[in-house]
């Protein structure tokens, strides 16, 4: 059984002091028959009250305030968690038994959120090519396992070209992105074909001898739900299983559903980001107390907003608010 | 009371004095650029008022349109027309906190300003006589506000929003009046040049009275800092703000009242203190620079303590 | 009867129900004000028509229209002949709003928690699951004594044999209840002694009795709670109105710079710090309310105030997620409700109603387009919809291009004639096309409806638009005692 020791540290610096700033947080691993949380510590600079509740999607969700002026705001969480491989789904059953299931399910809570499909603009493309992939006597495990290698191969492994807001129509255009791309990809082929898929976020949690991508930060897969098994998880951007390896945080029907941090504030626009999550197993030297090397991801992977500062300049700010307040009707 | 809502009452009240001041600047500097040929340059009030860049370089000396861009110019952020705007949209959002009366006073003002007659006057007709027309609805406005406006909390923010800006106004004039001399010593001597900054503040004729022997430069400096009796001087203003803000004293929030009563109470004092030899001693620019940045240090601590950062 | 000419010179649209105008004759109803309306002439009527203006005018009710970034203040337009609806109409009336708000409560508070009306498949799930305002958000959150909908406008119309129907059931931010007290204020000005001598019920314990409920939400329990008006701001059209009702129920207006979350905790800025709110009357849309949760881009909203509402700590009206019940496709399904959780008989009628959704009934629009009135499923004010009979074949043909885009966004109804009332105009009388919207208030001493409400008017002649950004004007509406 697999015990890992993560710490995951976000820290906002901001070159003038911010206030009023309302935040949540989404960093608490599920807890059920595969995945056990041990211990989970977590401290956020200020000190506030953190407030939880399970959301819909059954995730635990934590809230909190911070209104005194503040430069900088560090949010450490160190979980000790320990896992369960989950056997993979078997081949007993005839394949167009499993997708008659499946057809059954478009209207059934709460498989429904998980195949509602977006409109963009490549759409009528990635559905030819879905059809296209997908073999007659595959069985849904099949589909996902080759829709993952699809993902896998055609698209590039960039950081830096997309953020939690590029669009899909131009993430389908680049072809490129990171994880959360990848597996919103994944989600909609898989949804496609009437597989409910919903969005997973975590870490991941590979060997040393190993180095997967996503490893350092906060990473996404899917998961898809197979007739008399359950959900399975699937990581498009390592072509793999997520399993055992696999520490989820949240799941959704896609990336703002599971924000691991997203925050509102008042004031400077301007902020740096530094994201680590660093990974100890059971047989390490006690790894809490090292010093962290932070990564400096990209402010725009995270929804972390000033609320008077959208946008920049003042008068399109201005018409902005113009237009918000004219739009309050009924 | 909501911070917004007191910062809303500061804000229009500033709005309506600024507006003030820059009517009496352009019509006594309109007066006078009809009086002097060579001399005469509309720089310094567009310095004060508008300050400086490409649009307002482009005006040149041009009286009509220096004075289009202050009253009815849409560009410029600080024209009569763009801060009357601003104080009957303050005025608007706290109408449950202003008399009827008042909210009519100013939408009218507005309107006034808003009318294209205003800057088609400007163009062809008689540029003071448009000027009157502004400078009354002030009137009327400060008129409004004496007869009409509860004394509470509300007019305290308000009152001291005017003489807030009443002292930045001051002290600026005074600081690029008097650095022009730096530039053309001659100055110093010219009384044209004194009487009009005294008339531009409105205290030509107190000075008259107060001191016989003509126009020094030193006299017109101790009347707009230290004359407590001139409505429109420094100390006057400083001791308003001071009056009003004691009004504001308050159980709930004692420790924000000491704070900017501290900073009332030290610019008041180093005011007080002052005579023209001190100030001459210390260096003008240098103690006018010192006030300014007081008065601006007020404004920031209101708005920190009291406005929420509206 | 005594008529003077204008009144002679009347003539009811033929198959239309006229509200003053009945078989020959003028209505029992309308005889007392016509016969007070007979002793006045013409041009009495003009003047008080001017009255009306400069009463609205000079007392600042008015709405602001912006175009090209310029402000350009404008009044409702006035009809300054009253709408009357007799005591036995009204009661229909009210018996079935209540009838109705009961049930999209129940509703509600089933859609957000164990959703038996889905499961026993009353409404189909993909409707609801569709719906952009079932907000997942408010899944299993406790509001206080379950009540959803604090303050609804339903909207009634009459077809041509009088009979009513709901148009639409508002029950997110309805607006226009300060035209209703406006209305009658003019109207006391206009016609002395006309409203006693009529029985006309009064409308003023509106602004009481919403406070005495906004009251009974708040979840301290101190004698003085904290209860705000939350308005978008100075540009919204009805401003006024939330200046109106604050000063009425004498309570803080705000906006959500305003107020601040702190400990799951509102707040409002104070000069002498932070007070802490208890209830908030908010006219901001869901989607605007927490830029933490919603629309990130919201600069109209209080980071955080979500978790506040969910744990308790304030009181929001209406609640969030109402939008689900009044969403034109979960509309057809309200008399179902009805007999679904009270096990009764709709009292009014919904207007029939088809999903575009569904091919056959999408079909059967397309092929009597011209008889059919297309609106979309989110859209309120009267913006975005097709009124098949007075559009033209490229009007209706890009229409159907829009629609088949995402069908689910788009219901179609068969255009119902709307009923007709006398409006002065022209120095004469005559009929135009208008609807009701009474003010219900719902409480956890039930529901109480103030009698009377928004007469809306399409003053333009033919015109079936009463919405006033589409040329509508509104009348006073008395309920006879």
């Amino acid at each position: 059984m697999p015990e890992f020791k993560i710490q995951h540290l976000t820290k906002y610096t901001y070159p003038a002091p911010v206030r009023d700033s309302a935040n949540q947080i989404i960093l608490y691993p599920i807890q059920d028959e595969w995945q056990e949380v041990i211990k989970q510590e977590i401290r956020i600079s200020g000190d506030p009250v953190i407030d939880t509740f399970i959301d819909y999607y059954g995730n635990k969700v934590g809230g909190f305030t911070y209104s005194e002026p503040h430069s900088t705001l560090l949010i450490d969480s160190k979980i000790l968690v320990q896992t369960k491989h989950k056997p993979l789904p078997g081949n007993d059953i005839f394949p167009a038994q499993q997708w008659e299931d499946l057809k059954h399910l478009r209207f059934m809570v709460p498989y429904i959120d998980f195949l509602r499909l977006e409109q963009f603009e490549g759409f009528d493309d990635l559905k030819a090519l879905v059809e296209a992939e997908k073999s007659k006597e595959d069985t849904p495990y099949q589909a996902v396992l080759r829709f993952s290698r699809y993902v896998y191969d055609n698209f590039r492994y960039i950081k830096g070209v997309t953020s939690v807001e590029t669009t899909m129509d131009e993430i389908w255009k680049l072809k490129a992105g990171v994880c959360q791309d990848f597996a919103h990809i994944l989600t909609l082929m898989l949804r496609l074909v009437d597989i409910p898929a919903r969005y997973v976020s975590g870490y991941i949690c590979t060997h040393r001898s190993t180095i997967m991508r996503g490893e350092g930060a906060t990473h996404a897969w899917a998961e898809a739900y197979i007739p008399d098994y359950g959900w399975l998880g699937i990581d498009p951007t390592n072509n793999c299983i997520a399993n055992e390896t696999h520490i989820r945080l949240a799941v959704g029907r896609n990336f703002s559903d599971c924000s691991p941090v997203k925050g509102v504030y008042k004031g400077t626009s301007d902020h740096r980001l530094d994201v680590s999550v660093n990974v100890g197993y059971e047989d390490d030297a006690p790894s809490m107390n090292q010093p962290v090397e932070f990564i400096n991801t990209p402010p725009e992977h995270t929804e972390h907003k000033p609320l008077s500062n959208i946008p920049k300049n003042s008068y399109q700010r201005y018409l902005e608010m113009l237009q918000q307040q004219q739009q309050q009707q009924q | 009371m909501l911070s917004r809502v007191a910062a809303s009452l500061y804000w229009l009240s500033r709005y309506v004095e600024r507006s003030d001041g820059i009517l009496r600047m352009l019509k006594i500097n309109y007066a006078s650029s009809q009086d002097t040929v060579q001399e005469f340059t509309w720089e310094p009030v567009v310095r004060i008022f508008a300050g400086q860049d490409e649009e307002t370089q482009k005006l040149g000396n041009d009286s009509r349109a220096v004075m289009r861009y202050m009253v009815s110019g849409k560009n410029n952020p600080n024209s009569i027309l763009n801060i009357i705007t601003l104080a009957r949209e303050n005025a608007r959002g706290v109408q449950e906190h202003i008399t009827k009366d008042l909210w009519q006073c100013l939408n009218e003002y507005y309107h006034t300003v808003k009318d294209n007659r205003i800057d088609n006057a400007l163009k062809k007709d008689d540029p003071v006589s448009v000027l009157d027309v502004l400078i009354k609805q002030v009137m009327l406005y400060y008129g409004t506000v004496e007869i009409t406006m509860e004394r509470g909390e509300g007019r305290s923010y308000m009152n001291i929003g005017k003489y807030l800006e009443r002292g930045i106004q001051s002290v600026d004039i005074l600081d690029t009046k008097f650095g022009s001399i730096d530039d053309n010593p001659d100055l110093l001597t010219d009384t044209t040049y004194w009487k009009h900054l005294l008339l531009s503040l409105g205290g030509y004729e107190l000075y008259l009275k107060k001191y016989r022997e003509g126009f020094e430069a030193e006299n017109v400096l101790e009347q707009v800092v230290l004359n407590n009796d001139f409505p429109r001087s420094v100390i006057y203003s400083v001791n308003h703000i001071q009056r009003y803000f004691e009004r504001l004293k308050n159980d709930s929030n004692i420790d924000d009242y000491r704070e900017l009563s501290f900073y009332i109470g030290r610019l008041q004092s180093n005011i007080k203190y002052s005579s023209v030899k001190s100030i001459k001693d210390e260096g003008l620019h240098q103690f006018l620079t010192q006030i300014r940045s007081q008065l601006y240090g007020i404004g920031d601590a209101l708005n920190n303590h009291y406005f929420a950062n509206s | 009867m005594q008529e003077s000419g204008y009144f002679s010179q009347y003539s009811p649209i033929n198959g239309v129900w006229d509200e003053m105008y009945g078989v020959d004759s003028i209505r029992e109803h309308y005889s007392k004000v016509i016969d007070y309306l007979s002793r006045e002439s013409s041009e009495d009527l003009a003047r008080k028509e001017e009255l009306a203006q400069r009463l609205f005018m000079s007392q600042g009710i008015t709405f602001t229209v912006y175009s090209s970034g310029e402000g350009i203040e404008k009044i409702f337009p006035f009809d300054i002949i009253p709408r009357i609806i007799t005591a036995d109409e009204w009661a229909f009336v009210e018996k079935g709003i209540k009838q109705r708000l009961n049930a999209l409560n129940l509703f509600l508070k089933d859609v957000y928690n164990n959703q038996f009306i889905v499961k026993d498949g009353i409404v189909p799930i993909d409707i609801i699951y569709s719906c952009p305002h079932f907000l997942r958000e408010m899944y299993q959150l406790q509001v206080p004594y379950d009540i959803y909908v604090h303050i609804a406008g339903i909207d009634l119309i009459r077809d041509h044999d009088g009979t009513f129907y709901v148009l639409e059931d508002n029950l997110r931010t309805p607006s226009g209840v300060s035209y209703m007290l406006e209305n009658r204020e003019i109207t006391k000005r206009l016609f002395p002694d006309l409203l006693p001598q009529c029985c006309v019920r009064s409308v003023t314990e509106y602004p009481n009795i919403l406070y005495k409920n906004l009251l009974s939400l708040s979840p301290r329990q101190i004698s003085n709670p904290t209860i705000v008006l939350l308005s978008p701001g100075i540009y919204n059209s009805a401003y006024f109105e939330h200046t109106t009702l604050a000063r009425l129920m004498g309570v803080e207006l705000v906006e959500g710079r305003d107020l601040v979350v702190k400990n799951q905790k509102v707040y409002m800025k104070t000069t002498i710090g932070l007070q802490q709110v208890d209830v908030i009357y908010r006219r901001v849309d869901d989607e605007y309310l927490d830029p933490l949760v919603f629309n990130p881009a919201s600069i109209l909203g209080v980071a955080g105030i979500m978790g506040a509402y969910r744990t308790g700590n304030v009181a929001i009206v209406n609640a969030i997620g109402n939008g689900v019940a009044d969403d034109k496709a979960v509309y057809a399904y309200v008399p179902e409700m009805i007999k679904y959780y009270l096990n009764e008989e709709p009292i009014l009628k919904n207007v029939p109603t088809y999903q575009l959704s569904n091919r056959d009934e999408r079909e059967h629009v397309f092929a009597n387009i011209n008889k059919m009135v297309v609106k979309k499923t989110n859209g309120s004010g009267g913006y975005g919809m097709l009124m098949g009979h007075a559009s033209s074949d490229e009007e209706i043909e890009d229409y159907k291009k829009e629609i088949l885009k995402d069908p689910r966004n788009f219901i179609a109804q068969p255009t119902i004639s709307l009923s007709a009332a006398p409006c002065y105009m022209q120095g004469g009388l005559h009929p135009r096309r208008i609807d009701l919207r009474p003010y219900a208030l719902c409480g956890p001493d039930g529901i109480e409806i103030v009698p009377g409400g928004l007469t809306r008017v399409a003053l333009k002649e033919g015109s079936l638009v009463v919405n006033s950004s589409q040329g509508g004007g509104s009348k006073d509406t008395w309920v006879l005692a």
